[in-house]
């Protein structure tokens, strides 16, 4: 598998249907707009017709949660052809997955399941990653997620794992900036030390999100809530060190009204503008 | 530990229920999960049925089916598809429940089903057939085409059910009647058609042709089928015609 993605920055939203309508009859001001691909897979009717309108006045994304990566099987092709299918149609800015697994053995749990951070999950994955990239016939961006468990036969760090990963396959990567976050907290490692790690010039797309508190002092990745400080001060140092690269909030529950929604990437946008290059 | 023993026990692990309780906080979030996920999907997909049945019968319905129905597909859209099955086991005495689980989960899969041309009677006449070809017929339903058989007007009960819970039970139709549920450009619609049109669309849309269809409805009823065949047609209940 061949290809690049070219650096491309802006400032988006991700697409939920209680928006719809207010992409459709106005123009936002948005860069970009990022949908969640298997909402739009092997459909038709208002849903696709909606996606194609969105099309024709915004760029947009294919943002996947079912690709399953770093399961111990290979993925399913059934799937791979509805995703190609789907992005030929609507010729996105790129298509994006997570560094997960969502199954095994016909039994999905839809969740971004921890991957190990083992050379076994990692040649597992550069295998799954190679196999999806050769029939997409393009590179992907690959998502961190956030995770609560973490594995003892782990031997490399999730930033090592994403490093190796994309120099093997040729991905490219998607940095959810909570996520990292969260994952810092509920493992206890330094969150500078995932940004430090990283291959910054594969890094095409930056996801900023709020979170909520779970048991034990562990955070959960609920993406329903405002980017709270910690976050916003990653994201400064993230993009210190990447420069310009697109940047999106990703709110999937607890949808505000729109306006919200612009003010706070109103909020990343001048932040972004105020870090020193 | 293989990475595939690793899955396999992290998997079982959070779809158990809770008599093996998990193994740590991480876990238990992973659980809770998995299933707010299941259970959200059921919830929104069966908005009118939870009315109907009411909250608390209808959770216990959701658990015992995540439990027992694993999802499989790659997308939870479809996890639903054997609940209203289930619920006709849970609710054996009261049809109605599976009834209207069946129209609402067909509802939602009609309206997001692949897009098809409509099929029209000028389509018909420009084809010029002989009498020969009308035999040998078949057609193609509309995106979303489903049918089944109903013993309650559960069609009267569902606009009931759009923003809070009825109170009555539905009738008992006086026999078996047959729901269908298509989608028309971008809205899914539903009827119920008494059992002689039923069962000579359900036959033609199944892919009988035209005239074994017409064979089955006998001399004495053609004038009645070709009344239904062009209100179909009008509804726009085929997406194409082959001649096979």
């Amino acid at each position: 598998m061949t290809g690049t993605i070219p650096p491309f920055s802006g400032f988006g939203l991700g697409l939920r249907k209680e928006h719809h309508e207010a992409f459709l009859t106005a123009q936002q001001p948005v860069d970009f707009v990022e949908v969640i691909s298997e909402n739009f897979m092997a459909c038709g009717g208002r849903p696709l017709a909606t996606l194609e309108a969105v099309r024709e006045r915004y760029p947009v994304i294919l943002h996947g949660v079912s690709l399953s990566l770093g399961a111990d099987q290979q993925p399913d092709r059934a799937y791979l052809a509805e995703l190609k299918t789907l992005a030929r149609r609507i010729d996105p800015l790129w298509v994006s997955d997570h560094l997960c697994w969502t199954g095994l053995g016909g039994h999905n749990s839809h969740d971004l399941l921890p991957v190990p951070y083992t050379e076994e999950a990692l040649a597992r994955c550069i295998r799954n990653l190679t196999i999806a990239q050769d029939v997409l016939e393009r590179p992907l961006l690959i998502e961190n997620p956030s995770s609560y468990v973490s594995f003892p036969g782990s031997t490399l760090s999730e930033w090592q794992f994403l490093a190796e990963l994309s120099a093997a396959t040729g991905c490219y990567l998607l940095l959810d900036v909570n996520n990292i976050y969260v994952s810092s907290v509920n493992h206890g490692f330094d969150p500078l030390d995932f940004l430090r790690g990283i291959p910054t010039d594969r890094v095409r797309q930056i996801h900023l999100a709020g979170h909520s508190h779970g048991p034990e002092g562990m955070l959960i990745d609920t993406h329903d809530a405002l980017v709270p400080d910690p976050v916003w001060q990653l994201y400064a140092s993230a993009v210190e060190r990447l420069g310009p690269v697109a940047t999106m909030i990703e709110r999937d529950d607890q949808i505000p009204p729109l306006a919200d929604l612009l003010a706070e990437l109103a909020e990343a946008r001048g932040l972004s503008e105020r870090v020193p290059a | 530990m293989t990475l595939a023993i690793l899955q396999h026990a992290f998997l079982a692990e959070i779809a158990a229920d809770d008599a093996l309780p998990p193994s740590s906080a991480g876990m238990a979030i992973y659980r809770n999960a998995y299933r707010g996920r299941l259970s959200d999907a059921l919830a929104t997909g069966f908005e009118r049925t939870r009315r109907w049945v009411g909250e608390e019968a209808f959770e216990q319905a959701a658990a015992h089916y995540i439990l027992t129905h694993p999802p499989h597909r790659w997308t939870l859209d479809l996890f639903g598809e054997a609940f209203p099955g289930l619920l006709g086991t849970l609710f054996a005495d009261d049809p109605e429940v599976a009834e209207l689980a069946w129209l609402e989960w067909q509802l939602q899969q009609a309206f997001a089903a692949l897009d098809a041309p409509v099929l029209t009677a000028t389509d018909l006449a420009e084809a010029s057939l002989s009498e020969e070809d009308w035999a040998r017929l078949r057609f193609i339903p509309a995106p979303g085409f489903a049918a089944r058989q109903v013993d309650c007007d559960v069609v009267t009960l569902w606009p009931l059910l759009q923003d809070e819970a009825a109170s009555s039970a539905p009738a008992r139709l006086p026999e078996s009647g047959w729901l269908i549920v298509w989608r028309q450009d971008f809205s899914p619609h539903y009827r119920l058609l008494d059992p002689a049109e039923g069962a000579a669309l359900v036959a033609l849309a199944g892919g009988a042709s035209f005239g074994e269809v017409a064979a089955r409805v006998g001399a004495d009823g053609l004038q009645q089928f070709g009344a239904w065949f062009a209100g179909w047609l009008a509804e726009g209940l085929f997406s194409a015609m082959e001649l096979t």
